[in-house]
């Protein structure tokens, strides 16, 4: 699952930012290396979201001057496999800045 | 006169008698013995058997992940039989070897033979590895195989507490709730109402020989991070009883329930960033909060 956050300059139609942060099990067998085989994981690193809990997320960044209309979104992906992600739930927010 | 009460009782006779064998032909049974018939197996465990009297859980069935659950797992099967066993464990790819995935992908591999479960093996390894015809054929043969109305209805009940369930009978049909059926034996068992059902197979499987597989780890998370902080419903709450889910049991490949099991919560703001040489900044907090009874995602 990916959770990610976008901004979008109105003006020009580029991102001009782009983070992201994942959550994921890793399974790892007996000596520690990372492994897919369902029959070779003996242990995991836990990095998914746990049950009833709400996990805080923070962002922050700053763009070039000249910059007058953004589009940000929070975009939060679920991948039943590595390959197909589907988006689930979406914010998106658009901020003005005035002229300097 | 007499000759026609003679014929009139020969024909009753014969009427009752049919009458009586036909319904007891009818009735479900199931063998208690393997079964070394590939295509025997698939028609003694089909569910279409069920589906006569129980045509709407039937249909919600076909929706399930359950009524594929062998094609829609061959890369990882066929990686455990083609190269797990034989090639890092050195091992013989016999029955004992293939139940560790078959006995929650197909439960009903309990009542194929030694020979027939290595047949079926080889379904798994062709539809991986084999190309054209070949490749389909085994496709063919793997979707007439999966987890029946029986796997769950009679074979796994005894599955986690056979101290408790005792001996299981293999031509009882057992169920949540109460009920009678002339089609087959009926016996409640409050086993199908409980999480513990249906962890036998949604966490780490523990093998007869003490193997772990680690298909998943849903139940662990389950028990002891969501019971833990106070959730308090069920495997079968949630992907059964809500929204008429019935048997179609949505999981990680239905959005729908996967949406219903995530909030996403965001607040952001923008302003001028840099003292004197300010320039536009954005702060965004996001707050995804799992409301399902597990860790998310799993497996």
């Amino acid at each position: 699952m990916v959770l990610e956050v976008t901004a979008k300059d109105l003006d020009t139609e580029k991102i001009i930012y782009q983070d992201q942060r994942q959550y994921f099990e890793i399974g790892l067998d007996l000596d520690g290396y990372m492994r897919y085989g369902a029959w070779q994981i003996k242990e995991i690193v836990d990095l998914t979201l746990q049950p009833l809990k709400t996990q805080h997320e923070r962002f922050f960044f700053i763009m070039e001057q000249g910059v007058k209309k953004v589009e940000v979104s929070v975009n939060l992906y679920y991948y039943i496999s590595g390959k197909k992600g589907d988006l689930i739930h979406q914010k998106k927010f658009v901020f003005h800045y005035e002229e300097d | 006169m007499r000759r026609f009460w003679f014929l009139f009782m020969i024909c009753l006779f014969l009427a009752l008698g049919t009458s009586m064998a036909s319904s007891s032909e009818d009735k479900l049974s199931f063998p208690d013995h393997p079964i070394d018939d590939f295509d025997t197996f698939v028609k003694v465990y089909d569910s279409r058997r069920c589906a006569e009297c129980h045509a709407e859980i039937y249909e919600e069935w076909q929706e399930s992940f359950h009524a594929r659950s062998m094609v829609s797992s061959i890369k990882g099967i066929a990686n455990f039989f083609s190269v797990g066993v034989p090639k890092e464990w050195e091992k013989k790819l016999n029955k004992q070897e293939i139940i560790k995935c078959l006995d929650c992908h197909l439960p009903q591999i309990k009542f194929a033979s030694e020979r027939l479960a290595r047949e079926i093996a080889g379904y798994m390894i062709e539809a991986k590895m084999a190309k054209g015809a070949q490749k389909q054929r085994a496709i063919s043969k793997l979707k007439q195989l999966n987890i029946s109305c029986y796997g769950c209805h009679n074979i796994k009940i005894a599955g986690t507490a056979p101290g408790i369930t005792g001996h299981i009978d293999p031509n009882v049909i057992y169920t949540a709730g109460e009920g009678e059926s002339e089609a087959h034996e009926t016996e409640e068992n409050p086993i199908l109402k409980r999480s513990f059902f249906c962890i036998q197979c949604h966490g780490v499987y523990i093998a007869p020989d003490g193997e772990s597989t680690y298909c998943n780890t849903l139940s662990g998370s389950y028990v002891h991070n969501y019971l833990g902080q106070g959730g308090r419903e069920s495997c079968q709450d949630c992907h059964m009883k809500k929204n008429n889910r019935g048997h179609r049991f949505p999981g990680g490949h239905d959005l729908e329930i996967v949406k219903e099991g995530l909030l996403l919560q965001a607040e952001a703001k923008a302003f001028r960033y840099g003292i004197g040489k300010w320039v536009p900044a954005v702060n965004v907090e996001a707050f995804i909060t799992n409301k399902a009874g597990h860790r998310t995602p799993d497996g």
